[in-house]
This record gives C-alpha cells, structure tokens and sequence, in this order.
C-alpha cells in the first residue's frame, strides 16, 4: 500500500499540484491590470524587441551581472547545469529516445556532477555576507537545501547506487500512460524520487515561481512607445479644482493693488 | 563613482530616528485624504492594500517572484549612506511582503512567522512609515534586479495605502495642498507670479535694454509654458531665457497661475493627487485657449 501509494497516487497528485499551482498563478498575475507604462529603460520599441529583450533576461541574467559578478557566475551556473539535467532526464520520459536527447547524456551527467557547487556557493553565500544573512527566510534555505538534496541523491544513485533505468523509465512511462506499475526499487532512488515529488509541490508557492512570473514583470515586458496613449484600465476621473483654476478671479484685487504699486 | 562607495556594514535601526513629520490636519483635508489617522487605520490600511494587490500586477508580482539574491541590496543610496538594513530594497519591500504574506497567501496563513508573515501593527506601521519615507523612487533597484523589480512601486503602493488610512507626511502633503491653492509647489501666489514676471521685464530693460515680454494668463498664446516654479523665484536666469527664446523665434507664449509647475508631488502619495495635479495641465491649456504645451521638469 506504501508503496503504492508513493508510486502511483503521489506523482499525480505532485504533477496535478503543479501544473493548477503554476496555472493559478499566471492567472492571477495576468488578470491584475498594469495601470501606468513603469518600463526600465533602455526599453525596447517593438514587440520583437520585448522578446528579444525577455529571452536574454531568462538565458543570461544580464542585470545580475551588472549588479554582481560573482553572484551572477554562482547563478548561471545553477541555472545552466539545471537546464542540462533536466534535458538528460527527458530519456526517462520519452519513447524511443530522440537523437538530441542521447547527445546530452554525457553532459548532463557531469552537469549533475557539478551542481552541488553553484547550490554550496549560493547557501554559503547567504549565511556569510551579512546583507543576504539579513533578509534570508526559512524558504530561500528549504529551496536550496531541496535542491542540493535532489542532486546529491541523483548523483549517489548514478555513481554508487546504480538502480536500474529500464524499471524507472518504465515507472514513468506507465504512470504517463495511466498504466502505472511499482516497481522493486532502492531506497535511495524512493528518496531521490520523493523529493522530486516535494520540489514539483512546492514550487507553484514559494520563490521558485520567478523562473515564470518574470515574463509577466511589467517593467522588462513593456514597451518604449511613448506615442501611442497607454489607457489605464482602472482609471477614475478626478475634479478639475474649480476656484483655483478661475485663480485670476480670485486674486484680481492683489493684482490690481500690484497694478496701482508699480504705477506709483 | 565606480569603487568611491563602500558598502556599509549593517547596523540595524541605524535610520529608524530619522522619522518625517506627521502631515497636517489642514493640508490632509485640502487633498481628499482624512484629516488624521483614523481609529479603524488597520482595517482602512488592509481594504485599500486588497485594492492595490488588484489594481497593480506589478506590486503584487513583485511581491511574489522575490528570490532574495541580495544584487539590489549594495545598491541604494539610502544603505549606502546609512547601513540600516531596512533601507536596502529588497528589505523595505519586505516590510510590505510580511503584511502581505500575513492576509493576503496561504502560505503566510499557514506557515505565519517562519514565512516572514506578519500581523499588521503598530509597530510595523511605524516601520512603514519610517523606511517607505527614506525611499526616493529612483528605481535604482529595479534596473539591477534580475526581474525587474521596481522597489518604487512597493514604495508608492505603500504610501497609497497609509495615505487612505490618515498617515502621511507633512512636506509631500503641504506641497501638493500648496498646488492645488496657488499652482505651483513653493506657493507662489498668482499675485507674486505676476510681479515677477513684471520685475523680469523691467529688469531686462534697465540691464540689457531688451524689450521682452513675460505674458501671465494671456488668452489665446500659442504656447503654454509649464516651468519650474522655481525658475521664476530663484533660478531667474532659466526664466529669462524662456523669454528670450521665444521672443528670438516669435512665438507667442504665456505662463499660467492656474498651472506654473510641471513637478508634481502627488507621485510621492497617492493616484488620486498624482492625477489631480497632473490635470492642471489640460485645465491651464484649456483655460487659455493654448495650442500646445511646453513643459519642462
């Protein structure tokens, strides 16, 4: 029954979690309106430049490498290696294995090899500089150490636990294809697979929504089309302050004193 | 200034003294705002904050997506030159995050204070008060943060929301009560505009002898010209070149006491007044019949 339940009703309610969680959120982002243009200049001027834009941002971070050279490095080295990971794990996934994924392999095996550095430099990172020290919260470790537990795991299981792939793929294919089997696995791979459960719950609620959410962010998604009117949708009139507009009127007596005084 | 800074070591509470004066009952009133802080401010505060979080993706985005890299932290001029911690970006956004958390997420819900959640008090009023009024709204922060996180708009949402609740303060509330009584932000009375304007030509005459006219409130100019007030109080010369340039190019050109300030406070409390003031500019044109506007700050 435990495993059972680890196996079969586990991954559907994760994946489930996931996907409405992430669903949720972009419907929630995407219904509140973006009142007023608060784009970061240099803004581009085209809907092609935008995405231009929006792509670089996603593959390279270029405002965290002005910002933070070393900081950059640590992070575009998770997010490379990460990438990379994922890619090899994608032979797991689908059947029969295409071409691109069979030439990642190797990569993504030392890619996982040498994620635990960028995850270490960014946890020593934050407990070391004071600055990172003082607006850490329990969720910027949870992510870090989960992610370095799913890694370390997924390396030990490649190195000196090897468990046998056929049965995982065919774990994950038969769970794809609502055939789901259990298979008779260790329990490092139980862990490893456990976390993974963990990391795809968690993620529709904590930080890790920036890796979409970005997209969404009105000062690097906006455009520099200062011509064209921006029509905020909320917008209410306001009153035109009557007496002090006829101020002319109002002060007519002053101005005329002013008038006799510069006469005199 | 590349290197001229150093980064300061924290100091906690460093800036926490240093607390702007309370708005007065008389300039809240002229602005549309309560006179003082209401007895239900908590309830006022969480109702206009409901309203924000719909109103504006970004603040909620915002709010959301924060990883906490700590890129934007070395980077405000404000920790830079007081090493509070608060001051730095990431960390005044937090002081709306916690609240936020606290009503408005599940997790805040459930987790409270492990996931920095936290109940709106008098205490974390007071924090507001003191860092959302150490924010200048440079957007300095946004333009190294790997999102875009605009730290400005938190800042803004925040005195938008303690506006709608009484809280503000004295400087950005009697400069806006100030545009809205005589037209400008230093409260130059359209009487002392005008003797200005008349002192500028006399003085142009008697000095260089140029035969230049300053028109105040002239139907049916050409130009509508939105200056600095301070330009015809203190910087005079810009003034003067105004008048002289169209006088060189023929234009005929006029100021308005309606509107004689393009700078406008109301961005540093609330839509409403930011609007409100900004509409001037439409009333000057319409009111004198202007074909376009210039508009300097």
């Amino acid at each position: 029954m435990g495993a059972q339940f680890l196996f079969i009703f586990l991954p559907y309610i994760s994946v489930g979690v996931f996907l409405v969680g992430i669903l949720y959120r972009f419907w929630r982002w995407g219904k509140t309106p973006v009142p007023l243009r608060i784009v970061t200049t240099p803004a581009p001027k085209t809907r092609l430049g935008v995405a231009w834009r929006l792509a670089g941002d996603a593959l390279w971070f270029p405002n965290l490498f002005k910002a933070d050279k070393l900081l950059w490095a640590g992070g575009f080295l998770l997010h490379a290696l990460l990438w990379l990971v994922i890619l090899r794990h994608l032979r797991f996934f689908l059947y029969p294995v295409p071409e691109w994924v069979r030439a990642v392999q190797t990569l993504g095996l030392y890619a996982g090899y040498l994620i635990p550095l960028p995850l270490a430099f960014l946890l020593a990172r934050r407990l070391l500089i004071d600055r990172a020290l003082y607006i850490s919260i329990l969720g910027d470790y949870f992510a870090l150490l989960l992610l370095l537990s799913i890694t370390v795991s997924g390396v030990l299981l490649e190195v000196f636990f090897r468990t046998y792939v056929v049965d995982v793929k065919a774990l994950i294919i038969g769970l794809i294809h609502f055939q789901p089997q259990v298979p008779d696995a260790h329990w490092l791979f139980v862990l490893h697979f456990l976390l993974v459960m963990a990391l795809l719950i968690y993620f529709p609620f904590g930080k890790l929504m920036h890796s979409g959410g970005f997209f969404l962010s009105p000062t690097r998604n906006q455009r520099a089309n200062f011509q064209e009117r921006f029509i905020n949708p909320w917008d209410f009139p306001v009153s035109y302050n009557a007496l002090n507009l006829s101020s002319a009127e109002k002060y007519r007596q002053a101005l005329e004193e002013i008038g006799e005084r510069a006469k005199r | 200034m590349r290197g001229l800074v150093p980064i300061p070591e924290i100091r906690i509470g460093a800036s926490k003294h240093q607390v702007c004066h309370r708005a007065k009952g008389k300039d809240m009133a002229k602005i549309d705002l309560p006179k003082q802080r209401l007895e239900n401010w908590k309830e006022a505060m969480l109702q206009k904050m409901a309203e924000v979080l719909e109103r504006y993706r970004s603040v909620r985005l915002f709010l959301d997506i924060c990883v906490k890299c700590e890129a934007c932290a070395d980077k405000c001029q404000f920790f830079l030159g007081t090493g509070d911690p608060k001051n730095m970006p990431v960390a005044r956004a937090d002081l709306f995050r916690k609240v936020y958390k606290r009503y408005f997420t599940l997790g805040g819900k459930i987790w409270g204070r492990a996931n920095e959640a936290e109940e709106l008090d008098e205490t974390v009023l007071q924090e507001w008060v003191t860092y959302f009024y150490q924010c200048s709204e440079c957007r300095r922060c946004a333009v190294f943060c790997p999102y875009g996180i605009d730290t400005a708009e938190i800042t803004m949402a925040a005195r938008e929301i303690m506006a709608a609740a009484g809280v503000a303060t004295k400087y950005v509330t009697e400069v806006v009560a100030k545009v809205y009584d005589t037209g400008n932000n230093l409260g130059i009375w359209p009487a002392a505009w005008k003797d200005n304007c008349a002192f500028l030509e006399q003085d142009l005459k008697d000095t260089e002898g140029l035969d230049v006219k300053f028109p105040v409130d002239a139907v049916g100019a050409e130009v509508l010209l939105i200056p600095p007030s301070a330009d015809n109080f203190v910087n005079t010369d810009t003034m003067i070149g105004y008048a002289k340039m169209f006088h060189a190019a023929g234009i005929s050109w006029t100021t308005s006491t309606y509107c004689n300030e393009g700078g406008n406070f109301g961005l540093f409390l609330n839509y409403a007044n930011l609007k409100k003031a900004n509409n001037r500019i439409i009333g000057a044109a319409r009111q004198l019949k202007v074909k376009k506007i210039y508009w300097g700050e």
